[in-house]
């Protein structure tokens, strides 16, 4: 069997500003993967493509070995690849109740009563740790609540691929650990696969089977956390070439 | 629990039906001017509210609503002068034809949004009126066309529940819809369209859909209009008709509920204190608009309801 979601070749520039180029990359399911580089590497422009945002200038994507290069987010969401956003997007004029409807909705299944889903968003809010904010509106919460938040409601798409975007950011160690369960449970439990980008090293090298490394628009690195925290080019790449 | 819940059904319930029965006494004891008044408020929360659920709800300012109740008003005249149809199913193909020309303007331009979703219905709206104003075989021009009333007998208090009845029911459905599933993917469009569908939500037939549901709604409350005054003009679909419309929304309160109510009576009644200084009121209509846009987005309502709203909606 194939990859679940397999890259090629992906080039997108923004003006003069090459984001990404010629970057080849696969997952396989039911894998965790870490996506890590400096600022501007082109991280967040690879999710953007991936989740259809903006569509490479040239290189194709494919899911479950479908061209998915040029579909639209909802499209792309609706087969199965659900994100959480750099800077939070929930609704915030929303309660968390109907953020997280949202994403049920957007299945389009059809299937299931009003009362089912109503347990199905309980279930899912619970899970992100935000049981008791069903009636909180979005803006009301706090970065980290938002971060869950948004968690919850791509969930609520059930997505085989989830996109996290530096969802640890701004968390405390021990949020950080909780966090690091819910990742691992929703593997697990859930059966997804989970490729995520992350700023907390220490996190992302623990808990990810395979890391890729970007920088420039460039891969420079793919492989097990050990292997790449040992590697000159990473190493070069987030502190600077040496003199020596 | 169980006796919050029935006094939250209680005011559901209550309160919007208190309000039916102080609406049926107003022919026993308004004139006839009074009556006319209040008549055309009616028409206007059924503009202003329907306005209000494409912009207030999917952030989506069209200019052409006015020109959708221009499109339902002619199209019923239309059909009633030349072949006979009756105005009650008149006022069902000018919806029609409103929702149909709605799709299709929704169609072409609200891919574009923002800016140009204004500008483009600004156009058609411009079009549509210079059409209809030098077409003369047709729509009479400037003339006007004169149409049948509804009623055999004339009487202003069975116009008064007529367009109380269909108000009503107008307000009914943007309840429903704005309360339903389709109504919260119309919030989430406007909370933030990326998100909207990169959570798998379909922005731009969600989009298209409250155009098109809005645009037939203008189309209805336009037929009414026409075939109350018995006299139809271009000036139903002109942008003076559009930016009172606007300005009743916005005063009242965008994207709430009981805000472009308020806004159309109040603006309505207000603006026949002040029609001897002719057509000025719609210039300070605006600027009161505009106002109200950058100091109190959230209009009267949001002024006066801070509290109250607390306690009505939650």
């Amino acid at each position: 069997m194939g990859a679940l979601i397999e890259g090629k070749g992906l080039t997108k520039s923004f003006g003069g500003l090459t984001a990404l180029k010629g970057v080849d990359f696969h997952l396989d399911e039911g894998e965790i993967i870490g996506l890590i580089g400096p600022n501007g590497a082109g991280k967040t422009t690879l999710f953007n493509l991936v989740s259809g945002v903006f569509h490479p200038d040239s290189g194709k994507l494919y899911f479950n070995s479908k061209n998915i290069t040029i579909l639209k987010p909802f499209e792309i969401c609706r087969l199965g690849i659900a994100r959480t956003f750099q800077i939070v997007r929930p609704f915030l004029k929303m309660s968390c109740f109907e953020n997280t409807l949202v994403g049920i909705i957007g299945r389009n299944d059809k299937n299931g009563g009003k009362e089912e889903r109503k347990d199905e968003v309980r279930t899912l809010l619970k899970f992100v740790g935000l049981g008791n904010r069903e009636q909180t509106l979005a803006k009301d919460l706090t970065l980290i609540e938002k971060k869950r938040l948004e968690m919850a409601r791509a969930l609520a798409t059930k997505p085989k691929v989830l996109l996290l975007d530096e969802v640890l950011a701004g968390l405390n160690p021990s949020e950080i650990l909780q966090a690091l369960e819910l990742i691992e449970v929703i593997r697990t439990q859930l059966k997804m696969t989970v490729f995520w980008i992350e700023h907390v090293m220490g996190a992302i090298m623990k808990a990810s089977d395979r890391i890729i490394v970007l920088d420039q628009g460039e891969k420079i690195k793919e492989g097990k956390a050990e292997e790449i925290v040992s590697d000159l080019k990473v190493i070069e790449a987030y502190l600077g070439e040496s003199d020596a | 629990m169980g006796n919050k819940q029935q006094a939250g059904t209680a005011k559901k319930v209550g309160i919007p039906a208190l309000f039916i029965i102080l609406a049926i006494l107003p022919p026993f004891f308004l004139s006839q001017y009074w009556l006319h008044v209040m008549i055309i408020s009616l028409f206007y929360v059924m503009m202003a509210s329907s306005w209000n659920l494409i912009a207030g709800f999917t952030g989506q300012v069209s200019f052409a609503h006015a020109a959708f109740s221009g499109i339902g008003a002619y199209a019923s005249g239309m059909v009633a002068v030349n072949l006979g149809v009756p105005p009650w199913l008149g006022i069902l193909i000018g919806t029609g034809v409103a929702a149909l020309l709605g799709l299709g303007l929704g169609y072409l331009c609200i891919r574009m949004g923002g800016i140009y979703l204004s500008l483009t219905t600004l156009g058609f709206s411009e079009i549509l009126r210079i059409i209809i104003t030098n077409e003369d075989k047709w729509t009479r021009g400037t003339m006007g066309l004169q149409v049948p009333g509804f009623f055999s007998e004339y009487s202003k208090a069975n116009y008064y529940y007529l367009f109380l009845v269909v108000t009503i029911f107008l307000l009914i459905v943007i309840y429903w819809i704005v309360h339903s599933e389709m109504g919260l993917t119309f919030r989430a469009v406007l909370n933030d369209e990326l998100a909207a569908s990169s959570s798998g939500i379909n922005t731009i037939r969600v989009r298209i859909l409250a155009f098109t549901i809005s645009s037939a709604m203008a189309g209805l409350a336009g037929g009414l209009y026409g075939h109350y005054l018995m006299l139809i003009t271009p000036d139903i679909p002109s942008l003076g008709q559009m930016f009172l419309v606007l300005a009743m929304a916005v005063i009242g309160g965008m994207g709430s509920f009981i805000g472009p109510i308020v806004g159309s009576f109040v603006l309505e009644t207000l603006s026949e204190y002040i029609r001897i200084y002719g057509e000025y009121h719609v210039l300070l209509f605006g600027l009161v608009a505009l106002a109200m846009a950058r100091f109190a987005p959230e209009g009267l309502m949001g002024i006066v309801g801070k509290k109250w709203r607390k306690e009505w909606v939650h």
